[in-house]
């Protein structure tokens, strides 16, 4: 019975989005249903993911709006630029979960996807009798991605946790930052960007497993903290090999990032001989590209004090432009600093088409786009980011929710959509 | 192995840290990743043939080649199995390509020129296995005025607009402490390779996946971008703080007994964990206006930091971290990797593994950073020495006899270290 129905609800769903789905039949994951009720930057940037390759990604927010939204700096209008970006290409479902209502809604929901991503604090699920085992045999395709600062178990399990203890924990701000100064946190949102297209991909690799037919889902354990240790993994074996910890910089060196030139600052990283001996002539300091010694990349880190300065200053007379432009040719790896207006008007991405409009929203924004490009089944940003509860009526509609239930969930506070939705017409 | 990926092959020319990442998960969710190594330009992750030792290691008995005991190498590709090919030889070109109807996955971040050069284009392995996955990883992507364009992490982290974020309020643009563009490119090469491995149940087709560094490390940072975009500026770099909420920083705490400098990292993203940090601090903050709700400590933010900066100072670190997430608060110890390696949680899941490598011995390193209920993984194989499965992949592959092996290391064509 429950299977009818819900092969009955896919199908009208499917069709809701006819006129997409025949345009852009060739996504890589069309036809597979993802709900987010995750609260965070990693649950929000996962199925983001899920839906730039094609899924059907719903947002389950609280009627006061996802966390995100709450974020700065925000537009005139008070439209937080994070949520703008990290909601984008979903629709929203404006539904209270502290209400035992709401709770049972999303149980009913739920049993219609593929995929479930949380990131509620382990247990939260449990006492909502929502927890992986209750769900598993309700539906057993559903796959439940739990994006958490600190996993599912283990000690830390139940403590609170964003990119700044992350960076903290997982040694990544203990090498980062200058020596002299405070070490330095990952840049904002990091964790949750790698968390969420780590888990991601681990989310589609269980699909993959999982296969079309029938097959069984799974519980999926990412933490933020875990996956910014793995990203911190060659520091780490470093420092057990060398057999004591890696210092922070000094301070700006060539050796060690970007160093100013004349119109701001440029990276040279001198990682193989033939970058070297090139930009010494370049820079025009042909002793020190002769010299014998310091081609060996591990000898010139270890006498810095031959050629470091000469180089700094030597670079100091330098446009990055034309620095760039002289060492390009000569294919030594270098890289200017550029700004994000520099970014956005940047002849490169322009030629690539990586500045991206939604589809829906063409005299709206330019977000940044494809992080790659798959030839066989394109990234696309399709919707601009939702107003909270936009899509509420509609949603509920193909997922076969009676209408009178819907109204007097409304009706009770807990669904929220905008009154023009009330009709129940698509967008 | 037991990983939603067992079954799945990739038969890889992966090297450095984006590429090695990359084709390193799709090994630790269980598929069979064997990586091509030419020995006459090594892995420069392992080194020269000439880079020395680290000290460490180098104390250790089994520890005879450097270039198979570099940390950079060792660390970044578990999982795997290694052999040998002269690609530059047209028998050793021939030996890749006879191996290729085995892959479902083929990876790369050489310069974009070297796989067409080689003949081993996304067209030519098409022709030889046609449903292959092939994934180019390379520093601007294989498209646009700079495709030819050379860089690596340290030269991407300025080019996509990371430095430009990340410092000191006060300081200049900075890179990470490690070559993070690489790990963030190897975890989109990672979700695409997937995308793509699903694409292909449900269509029988393969397809090429380009992936630019620079764009996958802008779109790590797309937020950022879309502020210039919708507010017309920079973001600014913010140190340890937070754009929305304070306080949000790293404190300096007593030192070790020893003397080393020793750090904490304190924040409230809500009134709770304020309350906890002040009821911890007992030092009245709670009912100071400049700090009531989170918008005028935002505001006062630099007094924040003050008296957080002044009590915490005398604070011991690991104690006062207790404290405050005991009383509901957000904090953690700063930890250098000498300690994170000790973690106690880290290694009840299963993050941090010890491996017996054949040379380098057992130490703790980091592992697979997923967890699945049904099909767990767990990383086995510690990181292959150069070559190591030569003589077991054409074997397993191609049927070859211990003959033609040996005349096949005699050719130099495949084999161990530097070539004669």
């Amino acid at each position: 019975m429950r299977a009818l129905t819900n092969g009955a609800a896919r199908e009208r769903r499917l069709a809701s989005v006819a006129t997409e789905a025949s345009q852009h039949a060739e996504s890589a994951l069309h036809g597979v249903q993802v709900l987010d009720v995750s609260s965070s930057m990693a649950g929000a940037w996962c199925s983001r993911l899920f839906a730039d390759f094609g899924a059907d990604v719903t947002v389950v927010e609280a009627p006061s709006g996802h966390p995100l939204r709450a974020h700065e700096p925000r537009t005139e209008d008070g439209r937080a630029v994070a949520a703008e970006h990290a909601l984008a290409n979903k629709r929203s479902l404006a539904l209270d979960l502290d209400a035992e209502p709401g709770r049972e809604l999303l149980r009913d929901l739920v049993t219609q996807v593929d995929v479930l991503v949380e990131s509620f604090a382990p247990g939260t699920l449990a006492g909502w009798g929502l927890d992986y085992d209750t769900l598993k045999t309700l539906h057993p395709e559903l796959v439940v991605v739990s994006l958490t600062p600190h996993g599912q178990d283990g000690a830390y399990a139940a403590l609170p946790g964003n990119n700044l203890t992350a960076s903290a924990r997982s040694g990544w701000a203990a090498t980062n930052g200058f020596a002299d100064q405070p070490p330095l946190q990952a840049t904002q949102y990091q964790s949750g960007y790698c968390a969420g297209v780590l888990a991601y991909g681990a989310a589609v690799a269980a699909l993959h497993e999982r296969g079309d037919a029938g097959g069984e889902g799974q519980h999926l354990d990412i933490s933020e903290f875990e996956v910014m240790a793995s990203t911190f993994a060659p520091g780490l074996l470093r420092a057990q090999y060398a057999g004591g910890n890696i210092a922070r910089k000094e301070g700006m060196d060539v050796t060690g990032g970007p160093v100013p030139v004349a119109d701001g600052h440029f990276a040279l990283t001198l990682s193989r001989a033939h970058f070297y001996r090139d930009a010494m002539n370049v820079l025009g300091l042909d002793d020190l590209s002769e010299d014998e010694q310091l081609q060996e990349g591990w000898y010139r880190n270890s006498h810095r004090e031959l050629w470091v300065d000469r180089v700094h200053t030597a670079m100091a007379g330098w446009s990055r432009q034309d620095l760039f432009d002289e060492l390009g040719v000569r294919r030594v790896v270098a890289g200017p600093v550029f700004a994000m207006n520099e970014l956005n008007e940047n002849e490169h991405l322009r030629d690539r088409g990586f500045w991206s409009r939604a589809d829906d929203d063409l005299e709206g924004p330019e977000h940044s786009g494809a992080p790659v490009k798959l030839s066989g089944s394109p990234w696309r940003l399709r919707y601009r980011a939702p107003r909270v509860g936009e899509h509420t009526v509609a949603i509920l509609g193909e997922y076969d929710i009676e209408e009178e239930r819907v109204h007097t969930l409304l009706e009770a506070g807990v669904l929220a959509a905008e009154v023009n939705e009330l009709t129940g017409s698509p967008r | 192995m037991s990983g939603p990926l067992t079954g799945v092959r990739g038969i890889v020319l992966t090297q450095a840290w984006a590429g090695t990442y990359c084709t390193e998960l799709l090994a630790m969710a269980g598929a069979d990743i064997i990586q091509l190594e030419v020995r006459k330009r090594p892995d420069s992750w392992r080194g020269t043939y000439t880079t020395p030792m680290a000290d460490a290691v180098s104390k250790v008995p089994t520890a005879e080649h450097a270039w198979n005991v570099n940390a950079l190498f060792n660390s970044v590709n578990l999982g795997k199995r290694s052999f040998t090919v002269d690609l530059s030889t047209p028998e050793g070109l021939e030996l890749y390509r006879a191996l290729v109807p085995f892959a479902d996955i083929v990876a790369e971040n050489f310069s974009p020129r070297v796989m067409g050069n080689l003949g081993l284009s996304y067209e030519e392995l098409k022709a030889i296995k046609p449903d292959v996955i092939l994934a180019s990883l390379s520093a601007y992507g294989h498209e646009g005025p700079w495709a030819n364009v050379p860089g690596i992490g340290g030269t991407i982290e300025p080019t996509s607009g990371m430095s430009a974020l990340l410092g000191y309020p006060d300081g200049p643009p900075m890179n990470s402490g490690q070559m993070y563009p690489d790990a963030v490119a190897g975890l989109y090469g990672f979700a695409s390779l997937v995308t793509a491995l699903h694409h292909r149940d449900r269509t029988g087709e393969g397809q090429y996946v380009d992936l630019s560094m620079q764009e996958a490390n802008l779109a790590n940072i797309g937020d950022s971008a879309l502020q210039e975009e919708l507010l017309g500026e920079q973001r600014p770099r913010l140190g340890n703080r937070n754009l929305t909420f304070a306080p949000h920083g790293i404190y300096e705490v007593q030192p070790t007994s020893e003397g080393a400098r020793q750090w904490i990292a304190l924040a409230a993203e809500d009134e709770v964990q304020w309350s906890a940090l002040c009821a911890v601090a007992g030092l009245g903050w709670d009912a100071d206006a400049r700090f009531a709700g989170n918008a005028s400590r935002k505001q006062h933010e630099d007094d924040l930091d003050r008296a957080i900066a002044a009590w915490a100072g005398a604070e011991e670190r690991d104690a006062l971290a207790d404290r405050v997430l005991a009383a509901g608060g957000l904090a953690a110890p700063v930890l250098d990797a000498i300690e994170v390696a000790e973690d106690p949680v880290l290694r009840a899941r299963g993050v941090m593994v010890e491996l017996d490598h054949p040379e380098a011995g057992r130490w703790p390193q980091v592992g697979a950073p997923f967890h699945f209920s049904r099909t767990p993984v767990q990383v086995e194989r510690p990181a292959p020495t150069q070559g190591q499965h030569s003589r077991e992949v054409f074997r397993e592959f191609l049927d070859m006899s211990d003959e033609r092996y040996d005349e096949l290391v005699a050719k130099n064509i495949t084999g161990e270290g530097p070539p004669d």
